[in-house]
């Protein structure tokens, strides 16, 4: 198990370095730069070529990645062209609020993903399943920013429940701390939903389908034979082992928890990776782009690793093979 | 028609509205009286940096506008001649005779909203910073034209300059004044490396009270503002929404007060909501088509003026832009006071086109619709941004038009980056552009012959001797009322040779909620008379 966990994060430093230079290539491939991005009328030709300059735009690509990649060698993530602070800053200013929208929708989708399919699966083909299986099959087949937009349309401008964007209200600076926190939850509710609804629409159908696989095993046959009431077959019998699925589901989860979803987090305004990633390609801020990257490379890696010992610790059978 | 009608005669409106009122006090309801209250404004990017001189877009530099002071203010009068300036920081200013030194009196009362004065030491080192290669400031080249600034006494600054020149108090006027006392003590080689958010002293109508970036900037009263019993506002509160959409459906679920432009498609739904106000003036840009006048298809001034008169420009003003716009004539700006009003929109008449173009040697010899001449087909690449939907409505509509006069036109859509690569490097046929026109005309930087580098605004390579020669001519002249002949002069040239098609001249659309009062919209900066505004207070509807 150490020389698993040992193995899989010495090979995380040249799979990092790949997707890195992958992006440098493909960024730097693209016609333009953040020189020709700059919004203000008065630029002439000159000016831009100074911003090219200022940057070191107007060098050779080689030398340019070189230069990045020895700054990153040394732990130097560079300064954001626009923000004309550290990227670590800027980086770690927008993880809290992406973490916690992660956090609130993975939360809705695990929770909401096990009731349904759990109720669906205690009477299969039954009024509620046959319900839950249409609207999740619906659900998941939602664009997001669709689905987000429907929900500002409705729940912000038609309804006025919810605000439309943003993290606080406006002097939300001046409330209590727990009219803070409140306002903090009212503003999430809805991106929350709209990430946490459709990922849940999904782990309902997985885990009803684990949940009636299970159902099917002879040992379920055995505790009902025992005389065992269906509420401990199904809570303790049942689910226990379909579980085990979602300890993978888990993992894979960490990505988007960490690198934010760049749809959901544009449209309500949420200040998370998912934005920063997004305002930094529109702007063609390089050592932005390139943080933020290796930041979900670094997620992806460590959530399938995770996701790998996670299973090992509960499942004896992946132990066996892991060793 | 009826709805070009409408909106020039509301921008007409907004326009006689918008000299400065003596009396701002005494605005509608008398309500602009009351102080306090708070507004919200939408942003659609946080600013880059809390140092004017280091930001380089000019959202920015609008915003720290508010924050920090400007020794005058620049009104929003070129309509009716060169725009004048009213005293801001400085309260009065004297020219010498022969127009090289001029020396400004500082209003005594500002402050520095730590308390510190402001004086001229503040001025002479805000020249020292602007010139700074260590800084680099974008816009230094504007104070090429001043040797020196000096310190006479603590509210008494001289400029002395090297030439004279129209624009000389614009040119000194441009940068804002920030703090000696504060920041003289940080090498200007090290302002790269500084976190200029928790240095700001302010100076302006606001102080900086928060900032959490991607999410709102507030702005509270600075108490130590010059002029008295202002700003109105105690807070204004900057929301920032990455797109338009989103600034507008946040306007409609009143969380925003203010939105600097919305799109034309969301007009109607602004206008339906009766909280809100619509606000539409003259912006200062026109959009029109460049042509690559290098390519020998393009090189010939009957055939670019054969396409302008090809393509039916008041329907674009209808279908596109919902007639909020009028139809462009040339280089300057109609509602600029440099403008040739002898000058005319070429006539939509593709008889007439197709006339110019058979004059040209260009005939449809072998029936198959499209023009030839040696056996080449007139077919053109349109290129236009793939991040702008009405550019590319426009490139759709021009296609069809020029189809009609046998040329073919195919609309290309490319990312700006690409976009501007293909530009700079002179491969293309015509692109569908927008120029955004300051109020210091200078025709010279997209009229003049491209220098041998190619390194100009010039994209089109267009290039007329005359032009040229009246070009160096203006430069020299110090009066305003002596270069205008020689404006119109070569406006007219530059109509006749039709280097682009002059297509419309923007307007711009500004929604704000209906409290909100004793605001002069305008296209001189989004946040112009900001320390007059008020609010209403609440039930006063």
């Amino acid at each position: 198990m150490t020389r698993l966990i040992a193995r899989r994060l010495l090979l995380l430093v040249p799979m990092v370095w790949l997707v890195a230079t992958v992006t440098f290539v493909v960024v730097a491939a693209a016609p333009g730069s953040y020189a020709d991005t700059v919004e203000h009328p008065g630029l002439t030709t000159e000016q831009r070529q100074a911003i090219r300059e200022r940057y070191g735009l107007d060098e050779p690509v080689h030398r340019q990645y070189l230069r990045w990649l020895g700054a990153v060698a040394t732990g130097d993530l560079g300064v954001s062209f626009v923000a004309k602070e550290p990227v670590a800053r800027v980086l770690a200013r927008a993880l809290p609020p992406t973490l916690l929208l992660g956090g609130a929708a993975l939360a809705l989708d695990l929770l909401l993903g096990l009731a349904v399919a759990v109720a669906a699966a205690r009477r299969p083909r039954g009024c509620f399943d046959r319900l839950s299986t249409v609207l999740a099959l619906g659900l998941s087949g939602l664009p997001s920013f669709w689905l987000a937009g429907l929900a500002v349309l409705v729940f912000a401008l038609l309804l006025g429940w919810f605000p439309a964007s943003h993290m606080h209200s406006v002097g939300a600076e001046q409330l209590s701390a727990p009219a803070r926190l409140a306002d903090l939850v009212h503003h999430l509710v809805l991106p929350a939903a709209c990430l946490g609804l459709v990922a849940a629409a999904g782990t309902a159908r997985y885990l009803r389908s684990t949940l009636m696989d299970v159902r099917a095993e002879r040992f379920i046959l055995a505790a009902r034979a025992r005389g065992l009431g269906e509420g401990r077959v199904l809570w303790v019998h049942t689910l226990r082992p379909a579980l085990l699925p979602v300890v993978t589901l888990l993992g894979l989860s960490l990505p988007v928890l960490v690198s934010g979803s760049v749809v959901i987090e544009a449209i309500f305004s949420w200040p998370g990776m998912g934005l920063v990633l997004l305002q930094a390609a529109q702007a063609r801020d390089v050592p932005v782009i390139m943080a933020a990257t290796m930041v979900g490379a670094v997620a992806v890696l460590l959530g399938s690793l995770v996701a790998d010992v996670l299973y090992a610790v509960v499942d004896p059978r992946a132990r066996e093979e892991v060793r | 028609m009826k709805q070009l009608a409408v909106a020039l005669a509301c921008a007409l409106t907004v326009l006689a509205c918008g000299s400065p009122s003596p009396a701002p006090e005494a605005g509608p309801g008398g309500a602009a009286t009351a102080r306090g209250g708070t507004v919200v404004i939408g942003l659609l990017s946080d600013v880059q940096s809390w140092n004017p001189y280091l930001a380089e877009d000019s959202a920015t530099a609008n915003l720290l506008a508010l924050v920090y002071p400007s020794l005058a203010v620049e009104q929003a009068d070129y309509h009716l001649h060169p725009p004048s300036f009213e005293p801001a920081l400085a309260r009065s200013w004297v020219w010498s005779d022969d127009g090289l030194v001029l020396e400004l009196e500082l209003d005594p009362r500002a402050r520095w909203s730590d308390g510190v004065p402001i004086t001229s030491r503040d001025v002479v080192f805000t020249w020292q910073a602007q010139v700074s290669p260590e800084v680099g400031w974008l816009f230094a080249a504007a104070k090429d034209g001043i040797d020196g600034v000096e310190a006479v006494d603590e509210h008494t600054v001289r400029v002395r300059f090297n030439r004279v020149d129209p624009y000389q108090l614009m040119d000194l006027n441009d940068g804002l004044i920030i703090p000696a006392h504060a920041w003289a003590g940080i090498p200007f080689d090290s302002w790269r490396e500084v976190a200029w958010r928790e240095r700001v002293v302010a100076g302006g109508p606001f102080s900086l009270a928060g900032h959490t970036p991607q999410q709102e900037i507030v702005l509270e009263r600075n108490p130590g503002y010059f002029r008295p019993g202002l700003p109105r506002l105690d807070r204004a509160v900057f929301r920032i929404v990455p797109s338009d959409r989103g600034l507008v459906t946040q306007l409609l679920a009143g969380e925003l007060d203010f939105v600097r432009s919305v799109p034309p498609a969301d007009v109607d739904r602004v206008r339906a909501d009766d909280d809100l106000e619509l606000v539409v003036y003259d912006d200062r840009s026109y959009t029109h088509i460049c042509w690559n006048t290098a390519r020998p298809r393009l090189a010939d001034p009957r055939v670019r003026r054969a396409l302008t008169m090809a393509i039916d420009r008041e329907t674009l003003v209808d279908v596109v832009y919902a007639g909020f716009v009028r139809m462009a004539v040339g280089p300057v700006l109609s509602s600029f006071w440099a403008f040739n009003q002898d000058l005319e929109p070429l006539p939509f008449d593709p008889e007439a086109a197709r006339a110019l173009l058979a004059d040209a040697g260009w005939r449809d010899r072998d029936g198959d619709g499209i023009v030839e001449r040696d056996g080449v087909p007139l077919a053109l690449e349109l290129l236009a941004p793939a991040e702008n939907e009405l550019r590319q409505d426009i490139a759709l509509l021009v296609q069809e038009d020029l189809r009609r006069v046998g040329v073919e036109a195919r609309p290309r859509f490319l990312e700006w980056g690409t976009l501007l690569a293909a530009l700079d490097g002179g491969d293309f046929d015509g692109m569908v552009n927008l120029w955004e026109e300051p109020t210091r005309i200078d025709l010279a930087e997209v009229w003049h012959s491209p220098p041998a580098d190619g390194a100009s605004l010039n994209f089109g390579r267009y290039s007329n001797p005359e032009v040229d020669r009246l070009l160096a001519e203006v430069a020299e002249l110090a009066e305003f009322p002596d270069r205008k002949p020689l404006l119109d002069r070569i406006q007219a040239l530059i109509v006749a040779d039709q280097p682009y098609t002059f297509l419309v001249e923007n307007v711009r659309l500004t929604a704000h909620s209906a409290r909100l009062r004793g605001a002069e919209i305008n296209a001189a900066t989004p946040y112009f008379n900001m320390d007059e505004w008020a609010v209403a207070p609440a039930g006063a509807e």
